[in-house]
């Protein structure tokens, strides 16, 4: 009896963990996102993380980048920016339009985690419109949190953030 | 002695022997319960637990490795979500590899819908997934004259970079193919690769009850029915001899 419940517990703890990691709710499809932003979707550039940007973007999301290469896609002063950053326990994918040195605009791609999907409504999401970086890589807005979704709210400001940061970066 | 003496002195008696008998069930459960609560600060969930009588506990059958790719002086062998890249384990929810190639500048392992890149010391280059991929399911991986091969349903193409891809010619490509483990090999590496459980999860197992099976729950269930008869009879006996003065 006590083996059948641990087994169950063993295979719903698997099964929800795969399922969420696995599929998340895609929203827009990253590719989609980039051609929206730019008509069609422009060769990818390349940032590469020297240990000096490996250290700012660890001071800003709090533990060290996942990859040494960030991909990105740019035309004059604009540029799409498709981070990953953990929720609770899943990657939440968010694209970032950034123009000018401001964010342009915000959407989550692809949410993985069974709570906090509010990140993505469009009333959370217009906080950041024309966001940019104030001192110590900052927003130069307090974003206003979702009851609930508190860790999913901390991660889109992070990834608002090392977008910002990255777009500087990327103009030298 | 009058009844209400009588019943004071009871409450007195089995309050102090509830408290007694569940102190150590209520510091864990208060301990597991302040730690829970800052679990993704503390990285709980980012760190496991592996340990052949913890995987046979949560009924977790460990899956044996049974081959490796090897390419150059790299070697790769995946079990349990689990990847031993040269002798390093990475990831708990890792996807089953294709193949392994090493590049001038990179190693790079295959899923069916992803690449891995890593450069010579291990360390991530880039992730790259569907939209990143000239298709998916990748079958298999391999090179040639320098250049990353990856074999689709819908053809194969080449790369340098990673970054953007052409078709490939079908000639001269050296595929990543799997090699057979010992049996011996097999042993070292199942103990390298168990299954873990997080420690966040393991905690929330122990903290609700549910590590202990079936009948976990139920028992933690009694013991907030102690805490309820508890915190009743505390502030009875708390509130009913100031009562009395009052009354005086």
């Amino acid at each position: 009896m006590i083996r059948a419940a641990r087994r169950s517990l063993a295979v719903l703890m698997l099964a929800l963990g795969a399922a969420a990691a696995a599929y998340g709710q895609v929203y827009q499809e990253p590719d989609d996102f980039i051609a929206e932003a730019f008509g069609s979707k422009p060769a990818p550039k390349v940032l590469w993380l020297t240990k000096d940007i490996q250290a700012q973007a660890a001071a800003i999301l709090g533990h060290p980048p996942a990859q040494l290469r960030q991909r990105y896609w740019s035309e004059g002063a604009k540029s799409v920016w498709i981070l990953e950053e953990t929720g609770k326990e899943e990657l939440i994918t968010a694209g970032f339009v950034v123009a000018d040195g401001r964010i342009d605009h915000v959407r989550v791609l692809v949410y993985r985690e069974s709570r906090g999907q509010e990140v993505r409504h469009s009333s959370f999401l217009k906080q950041f419109k024309n966001a940019k970086l104030a001192q110590g890589n900052r927003l130069d807005r307090d974003i206003d949190g979702i009851v609930g979704a508190t860790l999913s709210v901390g991660a889109m400001e992070r990834m608002a953030r090392l977008a910002l940061f990255f777009d500087r970066t990327s103009r030298g | 002695m009058s009844p209400k003496l009588l019943l004071l002195l009871f409450l007195r008696r089995w309050h102090a022997r509830i408290g007694f008998a569940a102190v150590v069930f209520f510091l864990f459960l208060a301990v597991t319960g302040v730690v829970l609560n800052h679990a993704t600060e503390l990285g709980l969930d980012t760190k496991y637990v592996h340990a052949a009588w913890l995987a046979r506990w949560y009924g977790l059958a460990p899956e044996f490795p049974r081959h490796a790719f090897r390419s150059g002086g790299h070697d790769l062998i995946a079990a349990n979500g689990r990847w031993l890249l040269d002798g390093r384990t990475s990831g708990e929810k890792f996807p089953a590899p294709v193949g392994l190639v090493e590049l001038p500048d990179m190693v790079v392992v295959a899923s069916s819908a992803s690449l891995y890149i890593y450069g010579k010391d291990g360390a991530l280059i880039d992730r790259l997934e569907k939209g990143a991929l000239p298709a998916t399911p990748v079958q298999a991986i391999g090179s040639g004259a320098q250049q990353l091969v990856l074999r689709t349903a819908s053809g194969t193409f080449e790369t340098a970079d990673a970054l953007s891809w052409r078709p490939a010619p079908r000639d001269a490509i050296a595929w990543s193919a799997p090699a057979e483990l010992s049996a011996a090999e097999r042993e070292r590496y199942a103990q390298l690769l168990e299954p873990g459980v997080s420690v966040q999860q393991l905690l929330l197992d122990l903290h609700s009850g549910r590590f202990a099976g079936r009948y976990g729950p139920l028992a933690v269930d009694l013991l907030a029915v102690f805490l309820a008869v508890l915190s009743l009879s505390g502030a009875w006996l708390f509130l009913k001899p100031r009562h009395r003065r009052e009354r005086r």
